[in-house]
């Protein structure tokens, strides 16, 4: 190459543009492509993968993702499964108080649907956070009483409480949110992620999810495999379950009486015996195969080291509290979300059951906080106090919220709150997001928006924006139509919220 | 800013390759770490996109005058191009040396022609770093699948034609264009057009708007669209930017040339009938069939030969899969390989005819059938409870074998009920479209469930058998294809007019409308079956082996029985009941009161801490009579019968406290007995955890109590806390008033019947015959060395039931009154247009129907022989099956955005072909399975799998990995552990614990299938279609090797290569069950050969091939250090040839056993072993 091109020309030349006006124009280009693998091969080296002859990356990630420089590199994601209070947790106001027991007025009600379970109901008292809450962090965002340790972190973390979502019912809801669509079939956003941005070390999948059960409700709404599904993309992209007990991934341990050792050796020949193969009849597949045969052996110590909290000291559990020394809870779940984050999985999903208080929300909402309060806000000091909370946005919320009425008799220790999905609270901490910020306002009733509606759409777009996405143009093209995690109608990175 | 500095010092090393590894590293290290680094990066990366844009315009190779067009369009950018074209050349070879990631025919293809580079024709290629190993992704999708998951099948699939001069079609090379990238807009919805352009035919895309045309034939200066194509006004630009879609280089000139060459439109291909073209007009000597000719002619055109005849053994075991989805045995290989040699043609039709006959051929075609039919054994939704379609799937399976032709298998699945005097087995075959989702979730609103079951059946048979996709309609019209929201509701309306509800299907019964039949598959082991039944029965009612030692057992458990029985009280931290409404309290004795006993389902759960150091046996749940306010006495509960009802109790200890019960860790529960059982009631019922069975007590006044023994003592110092969560799982259940105990010592309760505690404590000299005979029965229900026999006469006598008796299934019908339908508002339920009636979509070729038109006209217009869709769809089915990908890639989308046909008019041969030979299934087999293109040799060199990576022109033989199924399949079969029961209720076999619990609904409702009790006996050792499908929780083996998860309509699976799949193959006990016991058969079997020998022997039955020397070698050494291994750790040989229930070899030596079970192992999960070569 005789051109010798000096930066102060590729500098001067970069001025030109600037660098929204490029990407509106153009898919991604070669520079994509690189950054693309330089982050995905970690462990292959400064020279990591390349196009093979079928012109899949073998890196993984897309060419071209990410779009633009990420403000995080991983997500951990506290879904909250089946609809947590947003008027007792997040979103209390005075006027609740003054007009506690009072009819819903028919005006903030609209001609909206209820679901089946309230839909004949004759009156719908109001009810106000029944445990009241108080004014936390330097802006004074106001956060229940059951939940005492997400006050200790209202400055990290930005508030929304004007999520919305179409979506009435638990099934449709809960898809809608993962999934961007209500129908099935379409990707998780987990998927997604692994699908475009690819791992970010070769021991562990990209994409991996715990699960819990609150005792708040249980059982609580059931949870579907497609949620952590890959829909239309590759299942090579579905998320890989985290469970308690001796085998953290399914399969993970040997048979009885098969040794590390022996197996080491069972694939050393294997290893061979393939490679001998693909010579033979030009088999690329054969070679991947062999490489995926070596990754479960990796993960066979990789996982169970994630897995083994023996490491950590007891003030990791004055953290977290004692019961993440339980295997299966959400308080180790999140103890685990930490360790996964330190070792470089991508996105890590925890679903946590039990938030469905149609009835006897007075026992049930306080047990259900208990078991994630402490935890939620642990995780997010935790990730603080290692420095990579930066890079790593945590996300806690549900598929909708609840009613300001009461589902039930005003009062009666079995009433409770119904599904409500026109505003509802999700909180986001880490990642390129500010931190002790307000986002949307309900009305006086918290029952409709009044100021900056995020539909979950938006959540989403916003999610990927700081993943360096945009989320229009993260696209797989199924049955001729572009699928995005998105769906298709408009969706907004919600600007005001980023850092 | 100094990392700025550092970045551009390293980019311009790089830039001239002298970059050196400490470099590169550091430069990774900045990116990855400093956002201001990567940011800046990012905006070189960014002008280098930009200039490649740029660059494009620059350089389009069709282009007479290149610069100057470009510029003469309203172009404001100035001459700086040029040294910008020469940066992103400079770029290129960054990313080139730093990363080497770029496929090089894009930069072949397109060289830069830009003066100031004097560099080469190709300046890059020498950059490449050609000899870094790629790293293979362990996750990666298999590419030649053509799996329609595929990303990049969808983009360049067919692969460029290597002939420039080749006429551009419409069809086939604008229409993919257009559709991509205008009709969204400018397309068939006539709601979504924008400026009234319709780009769909000529006469819209030719229509004067004011002085303008949108397309010109002939003349490309007058086409509007042409100009805004290759603007670079943002405003003026087509498709807007916002639409984030493009037209790449190579699409601009295509389009360019077609309107140059007069913009001729053609009707979309697929609505056209297809006409069979003489084969015989092709001149080759290639080939064994008119296939053949089609293949043929097309890898000429591309200058391309076929490729040799796979060798004998290899076609025998590709067929073998094929058709039956199992592997040939050794001898079926050998006695092939002779066969041909000696007969050549005669033998490979033999071969097929054989394949066709087996009664597995109608299960391997079942497989994918259950795939697009979205077969599944619950119903989905969130609570997913049990169903029972298993009628259908056999008579899917028994329509296979009897090789039903084609149009009768459509006619009855989609309007059997309508066939005059229809017979139990065509109404069963309507099963196909109740297959969809059910809910009777409480909450949601029937008539919306309704619109969305029948929104499904409309999606799916569209694609499944039309090759539709229709589903788009149902909010708007189509925005590709010629299709309306009101041609949807047209053919919603004909499934619309069922008597199925809107909530149903719950407690594993069938919703409605269903009937009850029997199975049709015809099979002759009923005569075996009873013949097999009878000697088990008999034999089992004889058996008394071991009788001694148990009555001895018995008597001194009956001895011991309350031996220092002691109540130890437990702290009780918690009562919970979440999801019953009304109250309960603790009271200050630790009992729990409820006040008023609901009437439905309730689960109580209990935390306990315990004190004290004596280890605990057990549990004694104690029911106390409770006298309500204004009641007339005390009694146990306020329902009818006065009694408790308890149908399951879960436990699990640990060391912290937990409200609810570790559902990962619970007690194993040994024994239950009771104070008093009513008839019928027996207490072993709790122990099961499905609601199928429950104890009650006799007496509703008195005390009554229920004790549970654990299999292994609790210790109260390293486990002090208990969860105990008891389930009155039955309407009526819940008692007032109970308390929870632990128990040290032995249970005062007899695990025995009281008549028969009282004989075991006499003298057995004193018995009477009929006492004998009840002590023996007793000893036959409760020997663990009879569960062999046990589970054999519990499946024997539940096969002869399947293929004996009526059971209940899921069929299609006409209501009474059927719903009317009407065009739903953006495909709301509740927002109702205008009423329309059935009909078929306009652009096909109208129904023909005597007055109201309903299901069975549909299904006869689907298979009128003059249907443009109906054959090409089914062809193109089994091709895909065979090949990998159909001839169309888009298997489930012959419209506008599908894929244009590999062989457009093979497939239309095909097509009409089928039609004239009586949809038979069997013969087109036969006639794609006689070509030489089927035949080939699958190996490829490196230079046709980069011009042709997914074989679509098949120069090569296909190759892709086997399904799930029958890899599970081929473990079994190899084994011979495979039970090869056709049809029949879905069975579980092996599934690790905890898997549905964790998801579903298990405690709240009675939904069956929330809990999964694994079966025993043959049951395990079935053949994958089998294998229970719960939507929410599939099973992950099949989940692993990419089954969906049937909650729709899924026409092509996809293909991928991961970890958890080794995983699977090499740890799952299904697995090393069958490792094990092929080490069994295999050392039985050849006792005579040396190990050597005994080595290609496996060899040869696992991959159908004789061994390499060099393959052989490694296994021998492999073999001795196993050797070695395991004769220093018998312990570890004995646990490896024990894994699963099968019974263990145990004349073997564990040893010998041990290390060929790691040889079988290895062979199992040999690539070319999971691989249809």
């Amino acid at each position: 190459m005789k051109n010798t091109i000096t930066n102060e020309f590729l500098k001067r030349e970069a001025q030109l543009q600037t660098r929204r006006s490029l990407f509106a124009n153009t898919a991604a280009g070669l520079g994509g492509i690189a950054l693309g693998n330089m982050l995905n091969g970690e462990s292959q080296g400064a020279i990591p993968g390349r196009l093979d002859v079928a012109g899949q990356k073998s890196g993984e990630g897309l060419p071209g993702l990410p779009h633009f420089a990420p403000k995080a590199k991983r997500v951990i994601y506290l879904f909250q499964s089946g609809g947590p209070s947003h008027v007792d947790l997040f979103d209390n106001k005075e006027f609740l108080e003054k007009h506690h027991g009072s009819d819903l007025p028919a005006s903030i009600m609209g001609g909206q649907r209820l679901t089946g379970m309230t839909a004949r109901q004759s009156s719908f008292p109001v009810v106000k956070a029944l445990w009241g809450g108080k004014r936390c962090g330097d802006h004074g965002t106001w956060i229940g009483n059951l939940l005492p340790h997400h006050q200790t972190i209202a400055d990290d973390m930005t508030i929304i409480r004007s999520m919305w979502t179409e979506a009435i019912n638990h099934d449709p809801a809960v898809t809608y949110i993962n999934t961007g669509s209500q129908q099935m079939g379409h990707a998780s956003m987990g998927a997604w992620l692994s699908y475009g941005l690819g791992r970010e070390n070769d021991n562990f999948p990209a994409y991996m999810v715990l699960l819990s059960q609150g005792t708040g409700k249980n059982p609580g709404q059931p949870l579907f495999s497609r949620l952590w599904g890959s829909g239309y993309l590759p299942s090579s992209h579905q998320g890989v379950m985290l469970r308690p007990g001796a085998n953290p991934v399914l399969y993970l341990q040997n048979p009885p009486g098969v040794s590390r050792n022996a197996r080491r050796r069972l694939l050393d020949t294997l290893g061979d015996l393939n490679r001998q193969q693909a010579e033979a009849v030009g088999d690329p597949e054969t070679l991947a195969r062999v490489e995926a045969y070596e990754m479960a052996y990796r993960m066979q110590t990789s996982v169970p080291d994630l897995a083994d909290l023996s490491d950590e000291p007891d003030s990791t559990f004055e953290l977290y509290g004692e019961e993440a020394r339980r295997p299966g809870t959400f308080a180790a779940n999140c103890l685990m979300a930490r360790r996964m984050a330190e070792r470089g999985v991508r996105f890590i999903q925890l679903f946590h059951r039990g938030w469905d208080q149609h009835i006897s929300i007075k026992t049930q909402l306080p047990r259900q906080c208990q078991d994630v309060d402490r935890a939620s806000a642990a995780l997010v000091k935790d990730l603080k106090r290692l420095g990579m909370l930066d890079d790593t946005l945590v996300i806690w919320g549900g598929e909708f919220g609840r009613t300001v009425y009461s589902q039930g008799e005003l009062g009666a220790p079995t009433s409770g709150r119904d599904h409500h999905g026109r505003c509802f609270t999700t909180w986001m901490a880490g990642g390129g997001i500010k931190g002790g910020y307000d986002h949307g306002v309900t009305d006086d009733y918290a029952y409709n928006i009044a100021e900056n509606p995020v539909h979950i759409r938006d959540l989403n777009a916003t999610i990927l924006n700081q993943l360096g996405i945009d989320h229009g143009k993260f696209s797989f093209k199924f049955r001729g139509l572009n699928q995005r995690l998105t769906g298709v109608e408009e969706a907004h990175v919600v600007k005001d919220i980023i850092a | 800013m100094k990392e700025k500095e550092r970045i551009d010092e390293l980019l311009a090393e790089l830039a001239v390759g002298t970059l050196d590894e400490s470099g590169q590293a550091e430069l990774k290290a900045l990116l990855e770490n400093s956002p201001e680094a990567l940011d800046h990066y990012l905006d070189h990366c960014d002008m280098e996109t930009w200039l490649t844009a740029a660059g494009d315009t620059l350089r389009a190779p069709n282009f007479a005058t290149p610069p100057e067009f470009a510029l003469t369009q309203k172009n404001q950018r100035p001459t700086i191009w040029w040294k910008a074209a020469a940066a992103m050349v400079a770029l290129i070879a960054v990313a080139l040396v730093i990363f080497s990631s770029v496929e090089k025919p894009d930069l072949e293809e397109d060289p830069v022609v830009v003066e100031e580079i004097k560099e080469p024709e190709n300046p890059v290629k020498p950059m490449l770093v050609a000899d870094a190993t790629p790293a293979r992704d362990p996750w990666k999708v298999i590419n030649s699948t053509g799996s329609v998951k595929h990303p990049g099948l969808t983009e360049a699939a067919v692969p460029k034609t290597r002939k420039a001069d080749r006429p551009v079609k419409f069809n086939r090379d604008i229409r993919p264009i257009l559709s991509e990238t205008c009709f969204h807009c400018h397309g068939p919805d006539e709601h979504g057009r924008r400026a009234d352009l319709r780009l769909d035919s000529l006469a819209g895309a030719a229509e004067d708007l004011g002085g303008t045309v949108a397309i010109a034939p002939g003349d490309l200066k007058k086409s509007e669209a042409w100009w805004r194509i290759i603007s670079d006004d943002p405003d003026e630009l087509m498709p807007p930017p916002e639409s984030h879609l493009a037209l790449t280089e190579p699409q601009k000139a295509l389009v360019k040339r077609w309107i140059e060459e007069g913009a001729e439109y053609e009707g979309h291909w697929a609505y056209v009938a297809p006409v069979k073209a003489d084969a015989a007009a092709i001149e080759s000597d290639w080939g064994k069939n008119d296939i053949d000719q089609f293949v043929f002619a097309r890898l000429e055109e591309e200058g391309l030969s076929p490729s040799g005849e796979a060798k004998a053994n290899t076609m025998i075991r590709r067929l073998t899969f094929d058709l039956t989805g199992l592997p040939p045995t050794a001898e079926e290989v050998v006695a092939f390989e002779s066969d041909y040699a000696k007969r050549g043609e005669v033998a490979w039709q033999d071969a097929i005819t054989r394949m066709l006959a087996s009664p597995h051929f109608g299960e391997r075609m079942a497989a994918p059938w259950m795939d697009q039919a979205r077969y599944a054994d619950t119903n989905g939704y969130s609570i997913d409870g049990g169903r029972h379609m298993w009628l259908w799937r056999d008579w899917v399976i028994q329509s296979y074998n009897e090789n039903k032709p084609f149009d009768e298998f459509v006619v009855e699945q989609i309007a059997g009920d309508l066939l005059p005097n229809a017979t139990d087995a065509q109404r069963i075959a309507t099963g196909f479209n109740r297959n969809h989702m059910i809910t009777h979730e409480g909450g949601t609103i029937p008539d919306e469930n309704l619109t969305n079951y029948v929104a499904d059946r409309v999606k799916t048979t569209s694609e499944v058998f039309l090759g539709l996709t229709m589903a788009c309609a149902q909010c708007h019209d189509h925005k590709y294809d010629p299709i309306s929201t009101k041609d949807y509701y047209q053919f919603f309306s004909f499934f619309n007019e069922l008597s199925d509800k809107g909530n149903d299907g719950n407690a594993g019964k069938n919703a409605v409308p269903n009937m009850m039949a029997k199975t049709v598959i015809v099979s002759d082991e009923l005569v075996g079956l009873e013949a097999d039944f009878e000697a088990v029965k008999a034999d089992f009612e004889s058996s008394e082996g071991g009788f001694d030692e148990w009555l001895s057992a018995m008597q001194s458990k009956e001895a011991d029985r309350a031996k220092a029985f002691k109540i130890h009280e437990m702290e009780l931290l918690d009562v919970s009941s979440p999801n019953r409404p009304g109250p309960y309290a603790v009271q200050e004795d630790g009992s729990v009161l409820v006040s008023v006993p609901s009437k439905g389902m309730n689960a109580f759960s209990h935390a306990f801490h315990l004190t004290g150091e004596t280890s605990l046996n057990g549990i004694r749940v104690r029911f106390s009579p409770h006298q309500a306010e204004g009641a007339e006495a005390a009694v146990l509960t306020p329902h009818p019968d006065g009694v408790p009802k308890i149908t399951a109790i879960l436990i699990s200890a640990g060391e912290q406290p937990a409200m609810q019960v570790d559902i990962y860790r619970q007690l194993k529960l040994v024994e239950a007995t009771a104070s008093s059982s009513a008839p019928g009631f027996s207490p072993e019922g709790v122990l099961d955890e499905r609601n199928l069975h429950w104890w009650k007590p006799t007496e509703k006044t008195r005390d009554e109590h229920l004790t549970i023994t654990f299999d292994e003592p609790v210790d109260p110092e390293k486990t002090p806390y208990l969860s105990v969560m008891v389930f009155f799982g039955q309407a009526a259940s819940l008692p007032y008033h109970w308390r929870v105990d632990a128990f040290s010592g032995n249970d005062t309760e007899s695990v025995l019947p009281g008549a028969v505690a009282t004989l075991v404590a006499k003298d057995p000299g004193s018995w009477t015959g009929p006492e004998r005979k009840s002590v023996l029965d007793t000893f036959r229900k409760m020997e663990p060395s009879l569960e062999p026999k046990r589970v054999r006469i519990a499946n024997l006598q539940e096969r002869i039931d399947i293929l004996t008796k009526p059971h209940s299934t899921m069929v299609m019908d006409v209501a009474p009154k059927p719903r009317e339908t009407h065009i739903l508002d953006r495909g709301q339920y509740d927002v109702k247009l205008e009423k329309v009636s059935s009909n078929t979509p306009s652009v096909l070729m109208p129904l023909k129907a005597d007055g109201k038109a309903d299901r069975l006209d549909l299904a006869r217009w689907m298979v009128d022989p003059e249907h443009p869709l109906t054959a090409r769809v089914a062809v193109n089915r089994i091709w895909a099956m065979l090949f990998g990908t159909g001839i169309v890639a888009t298997s489930a989308d012959f419209g506008s955005q599908g894929e244009w046909p590999s062989h457009p008019e093979l497939l239309d041969w095909l097509a009409v072909d089928f039609v004239e030979n009586g949809w038979d299934q069997k013969a087109l087999i036969r006639k794609i399975a006689s070509s030489a293109a089927y035949r080939q040799d699958s190996a490829a060199s490196d230079e046709i799998r980069e011009l042709d990576p997914k074989n679509r022109l098949l120069a090569r033989g296909p190759r892709f990995r086997i399904g799930a199924e029958f890899v599970r399949d081929q473990a079994l079969a190899v084994s011979g552990l495979l039970v090869p029961r056709i049809g029949g209720p879905s069975v579980q076999p092996y599934q690790p614990p905890g898997l549905w619990k964790e998801v579903s609904h298990f405690g709240s409702s009675p939904a069956t299938k929330q809990v999964f009790v694994q079966d025993k006996g043959e049951k395990l050792y079935r053949r994958s279609l089998y294998t229970i499908t719960k939507r929410t929780s599939p099973h992950p083996v099949m989940a692993a090797f990419d089954a969906p998860n049937r909650e729709m309509c899924i026409v092509q699976r996809g293909v991928t290569n991961t970890p958890v799949q080794a995983l699977v193959t090499l740890n799952d006990p299904q697995f090393a069950e069958a490792s094990r016991v092929y080490a069994a058969k295999l050392i039985r079997e050849t006792q005579s050969l040396d190990e050597r020998e005994r080595l290609v022997h496996a060899f040869r039955e696992i991959t159908s091939r004789a061994p390499l020397d060099s393959e052989l070698n490694a296994l021998g050494s492999f073999l001795t250090d196993e050797r070695a291994r395991y004769e220093a750790d018998k312990s570890a040989a004995l646990q490896l040839v024990s894994v699963g229930d099968s019974p263990p070899a145990s004349d073997l030596d564990p040893v010998e056993q041990a290390v060929w079970t790691q040889v079988s192992s290895l062979l199992l999960n040999l690539s070319e072993t999971l691989t249809r070569l």
